[in-house]
């Protein structure tokens, strides 16, 4: 009887195809971003956690300031990092494999006639040891070119590329800001982050260097700490927060002016703003499945009252009110189902050319998958319910008369 | 059964409307109807006789009165136990068909077996056997509009005798069609009556279609006006 009533709803949308396709628009959208949006979602959390796992777990990053707290303003007057920071940590700091300073700006980096905005950022080596950079050609800066602040640099490949080509960058010079800077060596590729950021714009050079000619202050925007072998990162937090308090002879009562953070924060911190992102296009989703629902009604009232006749005919040869009622239900539900389905294809189509065209795993979730033919399907029983009651409430001799 | 009509109108009244407005389609029918009778029914527009039809049919019920349907008060059954009661014991015959478009012949007659929740395989059986007792063989896969108008009410009637019901209720079920398909039709249920057993009640306008029947009641403003033995049919 059941699977009566599916045919018969199959060939009831076959017979008006066009309709059914229009009124399935809204669902086949909104279903289509659902699973585009999360699978993009899952995919880009993917990522995030592979880079964060690549850098190493046992890393900590010190910044000035508390840590943000999403919607409240940031608090003014922050004591900046500086020298004595680093020079207390590494006096007093054990259990360390690098303690390194770093400081950032985005500056026009000219060469020639080519010119791009590059993410400078002024360190020493052990950056390239906490960030997990290679040099694939070239060497790393030398101690005296750090402790003088030398005009040496090390080039992304992105910088590479555009400035040189394939060619080879050492030995040339190009303009960092308003300084002249020596390449010494190329950085190896990275690729685009999880948020779609290319990690490959980068040019470093000696922290002396930056902060005298290129950011004009003395300021350490992160210190970057890595644990050896034999400790945690909980202890290493511990360690370096005792240590930073002291260098800022903060008394008991005062909060930390800073923020120690090991790498599962980071993550958490950048999965919990893609869910938030996810989250949201997931509501633009569920209105457009509203619609959707709302075009399924409307097209069952359609239907129902285009097959008045047949209803009556079937009332009148011994149909219940139940049997006219799931009827409907069933038609309404295979065509969002259906929709759901055309959806659900969709969907993965985008997510797929979006992971292709980001550099992120594909990651299409069962769950998420069965969760929209479910969601499809209840909208479907949902929004053809009144249509359908009010099909199954019509009077034989009334809807026998319809013409 | 014994001595209990197979049909009974107790005093059955149908109003429609309320107030100034009120209308009584049937005022105060008395009427009775045994097992194996063809009646034709009969009467001017407005008389009462398709409400009284209807009635009979269970597809309506009465205002006030009592109608007696194979010994069941079938006047104060709901809406689903009245289907039951259509789907078991009668079958419909429209004037205009009332096949389902762009379903075949099979299908249409199938119908009411659906209904019945007979499984599909017995049901081909059944309906095949029905269309062939209308005459219809090998037309099984044709839809309504590749079938004319007599072939259509053949189906029609295959689709009403196909649950082997104790009524055929026929609504002017020669109105559509010519005289010499008329005449074919009727000859049809004349031998599905003798046949069968079959209960007819059938309502017509036109006398030469009534003149099949055993015995015609004419309506009149809502009452039965004249009921009478056909004399050249028995």
């Amino acid at each position: 009887m059941i699977w009566e009533t599916v045919r018969l709803a199959l060939q009831s949308v076959r017979r008006n195809a066009l309709r059914s396709v229009l009124t399935l628009l809204g669902i086949v959208i909104g279903v289509a971003a659902v699973i585009a949006m999360l699978t993009i979602g899952s995919g880009t959390t993917q990522k995030v956690k592979s880079d964060i796992s690549r850098l190493g777990s046992n890393l900590l990053v010190v910044r000035a300031g508390r840590p943000p707290v999403p919607g409240s303003p940031p608090s003014a007057a922050v004591r900046q990092l500086d020298e004595r920071d680093v020079r207390a940590l590494l006096t007093h700091l054990t259990g360390a494999q690098v303690v390194s300073p770093a400081s950032q700006k985005q500056v026009r980096v000219v060469s020639g006639t080519e010119s791009l905005t590059v993410s400078v950022t002024g360190t020493d080596n052990g950056y390239l040891d906490a960030r997990d950079w290679k040099i694939v050609s070239g060497r790393p800066f030398t101690e005296s070119e750090i402790r003088g602040g030398a005009s040496s640099c090390l080039l992304g490949e992105t910088v590479r590329q555009q400035f040189f080509g394939a060619g080879d960058p050492e030995g040339s010079v190009v303009r960092v800001g308003h300084m002249s800077c020596k390449v010494v060596g190329l950085l190896e590729a990275k690729g685009f982050s999880g948020f779609g950021q290319d990690q490959d714009n980068v040019v470093l050079m000696p922290l002396v260097a930056f902060q005298r000619r290129v950011a004009g202050t003395r300021d350490i925007d992160t210190i970057y700490v890595t644990a050896d072998s034999g400790t945690t990162t909980t202890e290493l937090v511990d360690r370096v927060t005792d240590i930073l308090r002291d260098s800022h002879r903060l008394p008991p009562d005062r909060e930390d002016d800073f923020s120690v953070r090991d790498m599962t924060q980071v993550a958490d911190a950048m999965t919990s703003a893609t869910t938030s992102m996810t989250g949201m296009l997931g509501a633009l989703a569920g209105v457009s499945l509203l619609v959707g629902g709302i075009g399924i009604m409307n097209i069952m009232l359609v239907s129902v009252t285009e097959r008045t006749r047949e209803i009556g005919i079937r009332l009148a040869i011994g149909a219940h009110e139940r049997h006219i009622l799931v009827q409907f239900l069933v038609e309404a539900t295979v065509l969002s189902l259906l929709g759901g389905l055309i959806g659900i294809t969709l969907g993965l189509a985008l997510a797929g050319a979006a992971a292709l065209a980001l550099g992120i795993p594909f990651a299409p979730s069962l769950s998420v998958i069965l969760l929209a033919v479910g969601f499809s399907g209840l909208i479907g029983m949902v929004f053809g319910f009144f249509p359908a009651l009010r099909g199954a409430r019509l009077d034989p001799i009334e809807a026998l008369r319809h013409e | 059964m014994t001595g209990e009509p197979f049909i009974a109108f107790t005093d059955v009244w149908k109003t429609y409307g309320s107030g100034e407005a009120q209308v009584n389609a049937l005022a105060g029918v008395e009427l009775s109807i045994a097992r194996g009778e063809f009646v034709a029914i009969m009467g001017p527009s407005g008389s009462g006789k398709s409400t009284a039809m209807n009635i009979m049919g269970c597809l309506d019920t009465p205002t006030a009165g009592r109608y007696d349907f194979c010994g069941v008060d079938a006047g104060r059954l709901d809406r689903d136990r009245r289907a039951a009661l259509r789907n078991l014991y009668i079958g419909f015959v429209f004037q205009g068909y009332n096949l389902l478009p762009r379903t075949t012949a099979a299908e249409n007659v199938e119908l009411p077996l659906i209904y019945r929740g007979t499984p599909a395989a017995e049901r081909r059986m059944i309906a095949m056997e029905a269309l062939r007792q209308v005459g219809l063989a090998g037309r099984e896969d044709h839809t309504p509009a590749q079938l004319s108008g007599g072939q259509q009410q053949r189906v029609a009637i295959a689709r009403a005798i196909v649950t082997r019901p104790a009524l055929l209720v026929a609504d002017e079920p020669t109105g559509n069609l010519d005289t010499q398909r008329s005449h074919e039709i009727m000859q049809l249920i004349v031998r599905l009556n003798a046949e069968l057993g079959l209960t007819v009640v059938m309502v017509t306008h036109e006398t030469d279609i009534a003149a099949y029947a055993q015995r015609i009641i004419t309506f009149v403003d809502g009452r039965v006006a004249s009921d009478v033995p056909n004399l050249k049919a028995a």
